[in-house]
């Protein structure tokens, strides 16, 4: 694409959705849905579902021999089942009243903006239940930045995870990251020596009872590459990339073919689906794997979630050009 | 004289006919043969053996072993292997739990009870294999005496050659031998092998593993020359000085008539002759030890070795036997309550490591040994414990040369018998100190020892693992003492019993010890060096933290290390029932209850041989602490 100084966004302000679209980008946010329906780039989609906030890892073998998903598991729930309670919606920066009909219906169809950005507030089902607030702020050469913010509360558990999960259509033919190597933890980094790595296909770690795997931490930037898609006109096998980058502090991430729920699920590999789609977690806050024992030692304490505190970060979404 | 089957039940009968343990040396009968590394006096009996499952000792086909027994059915079985990974018999994984738990209600024969004839021998769950096979003697095996090794029989054996019983053999991972002359033919002889997958010695030997049965090591023919070393035990010393030293041996031969003459060399890598001596033959040979200079002392860094080699004449001076073996000179010793080795502080970099193969269990092969040093240096392991029994006997020469500090594990754990669902409550602990157990547990110590005697890299003699410790334990400690200066002895369980601390072990041994117990230790004015036989439970996705242990190096000189808990997965690779595919199976997965499920991987290496994700944080702290 040709960056064009002074081009703008068009809005596209539905009864339910509201439609950004810029040269070779288009998305759609759902208030339905409740969040990014459709990132869709040069015409190849982006998202199988609305991309939500993740609180679940699937249990390791040391959360499990320390009672940690005993303790912690209401954290499953709410990585599964959670609500989007409220949407703002800022055009340049101003708040509007949220456009869905009557409101909308004064647009034309023909708004453009420099800026727009929602936030999702998100509640979650756990007692007492947590707040979190995603914003998507979308800027003119279609760059997404993505605010994600954690609200702490007295009385929860320990947090397995805390992040955003991407769920993408079809599986990805491999990805490159810019961090450490290897699979790393906040308590098993040390070695991960920083470059640029780039992993074909997506590996999953084959522990023997399938687990959390495949994090990386401080990572800067992370480009996955797919070739397929689910659009049955689509014939294109052309590979065609999409890019996280860290906004202020690195992410951490895990690029792999299954939902953590799946993992948890399976007590071998043989029973995990067959991968079809890609699963990227995009991690504020990750907790360590521990290593004392696996019958009761829990992470040191430094690696742990405090679900008490706010955790708040941020990156952006870009497409790539080819 | 009759195999008898109650045997099996008496802790005091542990071995029947058994050839005293010794050196494990291999001998030629000429230099030809010696530089090929084949020797003819050899003769490899692994192979296809007739074979007949039974469930217990009554079902057992009983005169399997006459030569004119209609074997036509039996069927056939690899040798080595596991019986249960040829379709016989459940395959079982179970931790500390005895296997039987759930299942058979057994307390162990002990002094004040003496009941239990029929234990094991009549039980109506202990599956027996008949082995069965016939051989010709190769040619450099005829007309000499001729001894059997089985190098790994799990857990019980009677052997019989061409009718006639030759003996019966516990303790599962070291070498059985017994000798077959008087009954050997040329041509045609049935040897009949018979084992019984539990014994009292599975009191013994409840190491956290997949429970098999089988021949499941090497077995092997051997023909000893007119004069023959059957052992000898190298003293190769080094001085404080780290650069003299001195060497002397002692050794054992055997002979219709010992007399003639023994020579003995030491070599540098270089062929240069540091000593050359010789004395007359006799039964019993010693060469006092003559003082050396200028000598590369082996260690993990330079694992300098030197070619030691005996020769044998007759009273004709006709050469009939070369012995050549590998040497090393180092110095372990403690030091104002610290471990040196050559003088330095010593520092443990290590693993625990079980024998596995994914496909064929604990029967691999000298490739995957190899492979397995070499993944160990590549990520700077320093030392292996032999966890939880003697390793295959090439694995004690690959250390030797890769400069990997053993700890040699006697073939013993007793843990469900002192320690139920996590508590200590030893009411009916073994070894204890029970008298009638005292005997078995002490020649596992004296064959791990006799065997095992010259490798360099044996810095530590292990008593065994999770044994508790009483009595019994302390006099396996002493006999170690006694026998040999030059290693230190380790033992874990004593942590367990205080009131043995100051008769059992050189060093405080702890496992999974938490830093700040570690700490607390090491600042309350401790009285041994302090090592961790295991730390950093490797199971799933873990070796979380392992900076807090690393850090203790730099703040307590008596912080000596550990052995990650452990080398490699212990899973079965199977053909998936559903789409044939090759999958990874672990406890419970083959129907075996009760089961400790997938606790039997902890590797950081997968069952496959392929590294873990961990292992660059190994690699990393590993290297920065040499």
């Amino acid at each position: 694409m040709n960056a064009i100084n002074n081009q703008t966004l068009q809005l596209i302000f539905g009864d339910v959705t509201l439609g950004v679209s810029g040269e070779d980008f288009h998305y759609i946010f759902s208030y339905q849905t409740g969040g990014l329906e459709s990132l869709s780039v040069a015409g190849k989609e982006w998202l199988y579902r609305t991309p939500k906030p993740t609180f679940w890892r699937a249990t390791t073998d040391n959360d499990r021999g320390n009672g940690f998903s005993y303790k912690s598991g209401m954290w499953l729930g709410a990585d599964l089942f959670i609500k989007c309670s409220n949407v703002v919606v800022a055009v340049d920066g101003k708040k509007v009243e949220k456009p869905i009909a009557p409101t909308n219906n004064k647009y034309t169809g023909k708004e453009h903006a420099e800026s727009v950005s929602l936030c999702f507030t998100y509640i979650t089902n756990t007692v007492p239940a947590a707040e979190v607030e995603v914003t998507y702020t979308v800027q003119v050469d279609g760059t997404i930045e993505v605010k994600v913010h954690y609200y702490g509360k007295e009385g929860l558990p320990s947090l397995p995870v805390f992040g955003m999960r991407f769920i993408m259509p079809t599986k990805a033919v491999g990805y490159t990251y810019e961090g450490l190597s290897g699979e790393t933890y906040p308590d098993r980094m040390a070695g991960g020596v920083p470059g640029t790595y780039h992993i074909e296909g997506l590996p999953v770690t084959p522990y023997m009872v399938p687990q959390d795997c495949n994090v990386h931490m401080a990572t800067k930037k992370l480009t996955v590459t797919r070739a397929t898609t689910l659009n049955n006109a689509d014939t294109d096998k052309t590979t065609f990339s999409l890019q996280f980058e860290a906004l202020g502090e690195p992410f951490t991430f895990s690029c792999i073919p299954y939902t953590a729920e799946e993992l948890e699920n399976a007590t071998h590999h043989e029973e995990l689906p067959l991968p079809r789609r890609t699963v990227v977690s995009i991690l504020g806050k990750v907790r360590g794997v521990g290593g004392i024992d696996s019958w009761g030692a829990d992470v040191m304490p430094q690696y742990q979630i405090d679900a008490t505190q706010d955790i708040s970060y941020a990156f952006s979404i870009k497409r790539v050009l080819i | 004289m009759n195999a008898k089957m109650t045997w099996l039940d008496d802790p005091e009968v542990f071995g029947v006919n058994k050839l005293a343990a010794h050196s494990d040396h291999l001998f030629y009968p000429s230099k030809e043969e010696m530089l090929k590394k084949e020797s003819s006096l050899m003769q490899s009996l692994n192979g296809v053996w007739q074979f007949a499952y039974a469930n217990n000792a009554k079902e057992r086909p009983i005169d399997f072993y006459k030569p004119e027994y209609d074997a036509s059915g039996f069927g056939s079985i690899e040798v080595p292997s596991h019986i249960e990974l040829n379709h016989h018999d459940k395959i079982h994984y179970i931790n500390t739990m005895y296997p039987w738990e759930g299942h058979i209600y057994r307390r162990p024969v002990k002094e004040d009870t003496p009941e239990g004839i029929g234990l094991f021998s009549e039980a109506s769950y202990n599956p027996v294999g008949a082995y069965r096979t016939t051989f010709d003697l190769a040619p450099g095996l005829r007309n000499k005496p001729i001894t059997i090794c089985f190098e790994g029989v799990e857990q019980a054996m009677y052997v019989w050659l061409n009718g006639a019983f030759i003996g019966y053999g516990e303790d599962s991972f070291t070498p059985s031998e017994f000798d077959l002359t008087p009954f050997i033919k040329e041509q045609g002889n049935v040897l009949c092998v018979e084992v019984h997958k539990r014994s009292c010695a599975a009191f013994l030997e409840d190491q956290d593993f997949f429970r098999f049965f089988g021949i499941f090591r090497n077995v092997t023919l051997y023909a000893k020359p007119e004069l023959h070393v059957e052992d000898f035990y190298v003293k190769p010393e080094l001085a404080e000085d780290q650069r003299s030293g001195s060497f002397g041996v002692e050794m054992k031969l055997s002979g219709k008539v010992v007399k003639g003459t023994v020579k003995i060399y030491l070599r540098d890598q270089k062929g240069k002759e540091l000593l050359a001596a010789q004395m007359p033959a006799s039964e019993k040979v010693i060469f006092a030890p003559v003082t050396l200079e200028d000598i590369t002392p082996w260690s993990h860094e330079t694992p300098y070795l030197y070619e030691f080699l005996i020769e044998v004449y007759n009273e004709a001076n006709v050469l009939v036997e070369l012995v050549p073996y590998l040497v090393g000179f180092r110095r372990i010793e403690i030091k104002n309550n610290m471990m040196l080795l050559n003088g330095k502080r010593l520092r443990l970099l290590g693993v625990n490591r079980h024998e596995w193969s994914a496909k064929t269990g604990r029967v691999i092969t000298k490739e995957e040994m190899v492979w397995d040093i070499g993944c160990m240096l590549r990520n700077g392991i320093n030392a292996v414990r032999t966890s939880h029994y003697p390793n295959q006997i090439p694995w004690y020469t690959l250390c030797d040369e890769a400069g990997l500090y053993v700890m040699a594990e006697v073939n013993m754990e007793t843990h469900g018998s002192w320690q139920k669902m996590g508590a200590v409550e030893p009411s009916w602990n073994l070894p204890g100190s029970d008298k009638k157990w005292l005997a078995a547990v002490l020649d596992r110590a004296k064959t791990n020892f006799e065997v095992f005697k010259n490798h360099p890299s044996i810095l530590f003699w292990s008593l065994g693992n999770e044994s508790y410790a009483e009595e019994n334990i302390a006099a396996m400690h002493d006999y170690y003492k006694a026998v040999d200066c030059s290693r230190l002895v380790h033992y874990e369980g004593v942590h367990h019993n205080r009131a043995y601390e100051d008769r059992i072990s050189d060093v405080e041994s702890r496992m999974y010890a938490r830093p700040a117990e570690i700490i607390a230790y090491l600042e309350n004015q401790p009285k041994k060096p302090f090592i961790l036989c295991e730390y950093m439970h490797d199971m799933g996705n873990s070796l979380g933290g392992m900076k807090d242990y690393m850090e203790l190096f730099d703040r307590f000189e008596m912080y000596q290390g550990g052995f990650i808990w452990d080398f490699i997965d212990q899973g079965l690779m199977v053909n998936d029932e559903v789409t044939g595919a090759q999958v990874i199976r672990y406890g419970g997965d083959f129907d075996d209850r009760p089961s400790d499920y997938e606790f039997s991987g902890n590797g950081i290496v997968f069952a496959t041989r392929e590294e873990k994700p961990a292992m660059q944080e190994v690699k990393y702290y590993y290297e920065r602490y040499k």
